[in-house]
């Protein structure tokens, strides 16, 4: 029986449902148990410290995850980017899927390949590595060498796996209904299973990547800090993608960038300098600057990878977000507030207390106690906590996915050891700080 | 004949808790506030200084100003100058007066709002001065510096010009006053969704060789970002001219009187910043800076001057070419219709100024020195 046909036979979905449905239950008790014991002994459940649940339960999911593969993968890495909604040890756990996915088999990489061009991997390759260069939840990624002697990545997507995605979310849909059924007060899970599942759609059609990349590309045509790999429109199609191959030192590989005379504090600038012009300039961004899809050149050059989490970011927003950062930066209430709403946050209540509140929890989790422009991992962390425990209704997506984007460009900028302040690489002079941007006039 | 210079001075007549000749002072002295009877309130928005009897008070001058006054009056009596440039090397705001009453009449609002959207957010970042950071002033300035400007700089003035600039918490500074003052002049326009772009876009220029490598990078750093804050306050003198003409229009302002006196409000309380930066500028001047490695003495006036001649040069060359070169892509974009866009462009240009720096890369500038 061919892979394809296996993965997709009933027996399959079947065990596939069956597994997700024991961990579902798994988690489920073991947050429900102690409740139970607690209330029966007259004591209060609230007041029992969940990390060890909380981590005991993520560590099960992502062991579910890496052995059936394909959405639960990706629901880890959602869940990994998901601060504002999962306790800390669920983000830190299931975080691990973004780069821990165990590859697949070779020959069912061949097969997309050729169902795809409709002619054998020689008729267009002259070579091919077998082993991937990365795997991730929906592709994975081999070197290649086409007829005329040009080396090219080429992601490929997993066969079947628009099946398999269908499979688990009708899986962990039911599921969803039958845990919202049994328990009085529900996390709202299906909202954000909807979510999942409109990405997906959407990252499941390579032409979208290639689109954001082209799009990406141009916006940064005449900037010659900026390479996003070129890609062979004629050799991609809907699960396939034949880009550029482009060699760069990783941008937390220190080592390697100082071997390579490369200035670590220019890196950080640079970096920011990107960052901020996609999401503060020009409204659409690669979502996931996790350090696996950057790469640097000397100049410094970045090379900008995999454009599968691209986001439009909706109009005003830019400003939006620096007259936050701003008012944060002076601690200006009244301009916060209307900041944060502007950027699309609503309170249950509309009690505007909640927004300072936020700001300050947020400020007091910085290095000073003081907001100076840098989103560190620390003080989003404590951002999406005061989320979790407020009565905020509404978070905007676009909000999370920036958020988390600086967190993970300050993560980089601590590994180079400088920091990744947002406002200092966008100011006037345009460098680090107020100091170079004397010496830079 | 002597050459005009920047004086922007102080008004001799102020009401001070300062006492004649006092020279040391808090840092809550140097963030006090004059009284005032009514606040300042911008586009719905409280921002800092007053109103007493009718009349603007500036934030944050109550012993600033008198302290300002009464360093650079020792400095003087010690025989040493205060530092100034000459105002041929200003340039004219672009687009002049003229040029953006044109682009008023003829609906063409994206450019002047962005310009005042632009200044707003600059005068924000003007906040990051407070983060500047120190050398060990003692350690590196061989002369004793107690009573001076010098002294004071992490003792309440860099705090006051950030506090200024960007507002302090339930208060709103300069950021907001500009905002303010745009949104009454042009009644609310639309702010260009390019704005920030626009601000990156500039940014990225190398990093310029150290003029002099032997004193601490802090040193040579602070000489170099008081020059240039210097210099751009001092090119702030003919923004507000241009956007009190420009606002105060009634042919194209919708709040002629309010918008002129929000930016003239601004105007007023700029003046300390230029003068205690080019006190302290000219009090390092005055003295001598030891090298990093304590070997050796360079005469402040050296140092001082270099720097301070490299900055002004970048700001009166390079930036307004640049800013130049900026508006008139965007007038010839302004319409749809190129014959229309053509010909707006082309009355434009008429009607530029044609200015120029007076000197070309290599010929030496000269700064001017005021004695008692």
């Amino acid at each position: 029986m061919s892979a394809l046909r296996w993965i997709s036979s009933p027996a399959v979905r079947f065990w596939r449902s069956a597994r997700i449905g024991y961990t579902a239950a798994c988690v489920w008790l073991r947050y429900k148990g102690p409740r139970w014991w607690d209330r029966a002994l007259g004591r209060d459940p609230d007041a029992r410290d969940l990390t060890r649940v909380h981590e005991r339960n993520a560590e099960q999911i992502f062991e579910t995850a890496v052995h059936l593969k394909g959405l639960l993968i990706k629901m880890c890495q959602v869940i990994g980017t998901r601060s504002d909604f999962f306790p800390p040890p669920y983000v830190k756990t299931l975080s691990k899927a973004q780069d821990q996915v165990p590859p697949r088999d070779f020959e069912q990489i061949r097969r997309v390949v050729e169902e795809d061009f409709g002619k054998p991997l020689d008729a267009v390759f002259s070579e091919f590595e077998t082993t991937p260069v990365a795997a991730a939840s929906l592709a994975q990624v081999h070197a290649a060498k086409l007829l005329d002697g040009q080396t090219v990545a080429v992601k490929v997507q997993y066969p079947d796996i628009d099946r398999i995605v269908r499979t688990d979310l009708t899986a962990m849909r039911r599921i969803c209904r039958i845990y919202e059924r049994f328990d009085p007060q529900p996390i709202e899970l299906l909202p954000l299973l909807d979510e999942m599942q409109k990405h997906l759609e959407l990252e499941l059609d390579f032409r979208r990547e290639v689109e954001n990349a082209d799009r990406i590309r141009g916006l940064f045509a005449n900037d010659e800090s900026v390479l996003i790999p070129a890609v062979h429109h004629e050799l991609s199609t809907q699960r396939v993608i034949v880009m550029e191959f482009v060699s760069g030192i990783k941008v937390t590989d220190t080592d390697a960038l100082q071997t390579a005379g490369i200035d670590a504090r220019r890196v950080v600038n640079g970096l920011m300098s990107v960052y901020n012009r996609m999401i503060l300039g020009f409204g659409f961004f690669q979502a996931d600057p996790h350090p696996g899809n950057i790469f640097v050149q000397p100049g410094p050059r970045f090379v900008i990878m995999d454009f599968g989490l691209a986001k439009q970011l909706p109009k005003g927003f830019g400003m939006g977000l620096f007259e936050l950062m701003f008012s944060m930066m002076t601690f200006n209430e009244a301009a916060m507030i209307r900041a944060f709403e502007e950027l699309g946050f609503a309170t249950k209540t509309g009690a505007e207390d909640t927004y300072v509140e936020l700001a300050r929890r947020m400020i007091g989790a910085s290095d000073d106690g003081t907001f100076s422009g840098e989103f560190t991992e620390e003080m989003t962390d404590e951002l999406f906590e005061a989320i979790r425990e407020n009565p905020i209704v509404k978070v905007p997506t676009d909000f999370v996915l920036v958020a988390r984007a600086f967190s993970l460009l300050s993560g980089i900028a601590h590994t180079l050891g400088h920091r990744a302040n947002v406002l200092d690489s966008m100011g006037p002079g345009g460098a680090n700080s107020r100091t170079e941007s004397a010496f830079s006039s | 004949m002597a050459t005009p210079s920047i004086q922007t001075p102080l008004p001799d007549e102020i009401a001070s808790g300062a006492a004649p000749g006092q020279l040391e002072f808090t840092p809550q002295q140097l963030l006090a506030n004059d009284p005032h009877e009514e606040p300042l309130i911008a586009g719905g928005v409280l921002c800092h200084g007053g109103f007493l009897d009718g009349d603007y008070v500036s934030p944050r001058c109550l012993f600033r100003t008198p302290a300002i006054q009464n360093w650079q009056r020792r400095l003087l009596d010690e025989g040493h100058a205060l530092i100034s440039l000459p105002t041929r090397y200003v340039p004219p705001h672009y687009p002049n007066y003229a040029q953006a009453k044109l682009l008023l009449q003829q609906g063409v609002v994206d450019p002047i709002t962005r310009s005042l959207t632009l200044i707003s957010i600059v005068e924000g970042f003007g906040a990051r001065i407070r983060d500047v950071p120190l050398p060990d002033l003692r350690g590196e300035i061989v002369e004793n510096i107690d009573g001076t400007a010098l002294a004071h700089l992490d003792q309440g003035l860099l705090e006051a010009h950030a506090r200024d600039e960007a507002g302090h918490r339930s208060e709103g500074g300069h950021k907001q006053m500009w905002e303010a003052a745009r949104d009454l002049g042009l009644d609310k326009p639309e702010v260009p969704e390019d704005v920030l772009l626009q601000m990156m876009s500039g940014q990225r220029r190398s990093r310029p060789e150290r003029a002099f490598p032997d004193l601490s990078e802090r040193m040579e750093a602070l000489i170099s970002v008081m020059s240039n804050v210097m210099v751009i306050e001092i090119f702030a003198e003919d923004v507000f001219e241009w956007a009190k003409q420009l606002l105060g229009d009634p042919e194209v302002s919708a709040d002629p009187a309010a918008g002129a006196a929000m930016v003239a409000h601004i105007q007023s309380d700029e003046k300390p910043h230029v003068q205690y930066l080019r006190t302290a500028l000219s009090e390092l001047r005055a003295r001598t800076l030891r090298s990093e490695d304590g070997k050796r003495e360079i005469p402040g006036q050296q140092v001082v001057d270099e720097i301070f001649k490299r900055q002004l040069r970048g700001m009166a060359t390079q930036r307004p070419r640049e800013q130049r070169e900026q508006l008139r892509t965007e007038v010839r974009q302004s319409f749809e219709d190129e014959a229309r866009a053509t010909e707006l462009a082309r009355q434009f240009d008429s009607l530029d100024s044609g200015w120029v720096f007076p000197h070309r890369d290599d010929e030496p500038i000269e700064i001017l020195l005021e004695t008692a």
